[in-house]
């Protein structure tokens, strides 16, 4: 181990990369698209009628929020694609598993 | 072992694991929502028509405003305090790439204040919830035939009454899978302001100055816009669903 824990060597464990700030502005844009988005979920829940349709929207909502808190709050856009990547891609798993549970649900409706 | 002479992923080794934390917290999470999704679907006649209660019906409370349907509104208003919370923790974290002690602080007690505005909200809703006759064992809140044809009829903001033949037995786990899918999130926030509570401390006692970086309070950030994105999903197929 002795290789990189030489003095002004890199230091896996100890290694901060260095901080900059990116400013306030792209965070209040965030926030001010998550409340919108949030006041039009709002709006569609008494303006439209409970379809199929209706929840696609609230889920797509859901979607968009996710993505405006992961990649700026998180600050997910400015990280390496390597790490962007192994956090990202697992969550794939998720959908499937949200599709092959609800299906078995479905089913269980007939089976009861 | 790797022996690069780089960071592979240019973070450090804290916030690496946070991310790794979080994606196993995610999981967690899923499980929690497929398995309510799973049951909820398990009481689909069509994509539509279900014997689920309708959240609109039960979570149409707000304080001070007894007696009137109010859907959506409370759970609006804990959503914006939520994400309130969750930008000035973000300023928190910008303020500590400036290594400036005073606004991290702050922040930080901003986004403190939010966490316990939010977990007071959530205490409000799980009690009015257990008043109406809430267990984790059965659930009294299906509608029946009369109680669909009064609650169809409701505006929002209107005067309304609960009849004992308004109600029914409906499916079982509902109200369980409310209590540990809120419960658990609850659980977050609650840790979430413990943590918030220590780096606090830590950054007004001038620990991070003395360690030259701030690094700790975007870890702590990841963890309470974690808990924001997971109430995205929650606020999503609890409430609007």
């Amino acid at each position: 181990m002795e290789f990189y824990t030489k003095p002004g060597e890199y230091d896996a464990i100890n290694y901060i990369p260095p901080a900059e700030s990116h400013g306030t502005k792209e965070l209040w844009r965030t926030f001010w698209i998550l409340l919108g988005i949030t006041v039009l979920d709002f709006i569609i829940y008494f303006v439209m009628p409970h379809t199929g349709f209706r929840n696609f929207i609230f889920i797509f909502f859901g979607i968009v929020k996710a993505y405006y808190i992961v990649g700026a709050f998180m600050h997910m856009k400015y990280e390496k694609i390597n790490l962007a990547l192994v956090i990202l891609v697992p969550t794939i798993f998720i959908i499937g598993l949200v599709m092959g549970l609800l299906y078995e649900g479905n089913a269980l409706t007939y089976a009861k | 072992m790797w022996a690069g002479g780089r960071s592979p992923f240019n973070v450090s080794y804290g916030k690496l694991m946070m991310w790794l934390f979080l994606l196993s917290d995610a999981f967690t999470f899923s499980s929690l929502l497929v398995q309510y999704g799973a049951q909820r679907f398990s009481n689909v006649q069509s994509p539509i028509v279900t014997n689920w209660p309708d959240p609109a019906s039960i979570f149409n409370h707000f304080p001070f405003m007894h007696g009137l349907h109010l859907p959506l509104l409370f759970v609006s208003v804990m959503t914006f305090i939520l994400i309130m919370s969750s930008v000035t923790m973000v300023l928190a974290v910008e303020a500590g790439h400036r290594k400036s002690k005073k606004e991290v602080v702050r922040y930080m007690i901003y986004t403190i204040i939010g966490g316990a505005m939010f977990l007071g909200c959530q205490a409000w809703e799980w009690t009015v919830f257990i008043g109406e006759g809430a267990t984790l064992y059965g659930n009294q809140f299906g509608i029946t035939e009369a109680g669909q044809k009064v609650f169809g009829a409701l505006g929002f903001g209107d005067h309304f009454e609960w009849q004992p033949e308004y109600r029914t037995a409906g499916p079982v786990p509902f109200a369980a899978l409310f209590f540990i899918v809120t419960g658990f999130h609850g659980f977050h926030v609650f840790s979430g302001v413990v943590i918030n509570v220590v780096v606090t401390i830590m950054a007004a006692r001038g620990v991070f100055d003395r360690r030259g970086h701030y690094e700790m309070i975007e870890k702590a950030g990841l963890y309470w816009h974690f808990v924001d994105l997971v109430w995205v999903f929650v606020f999503t197929f609890f409430y609007l669903i």
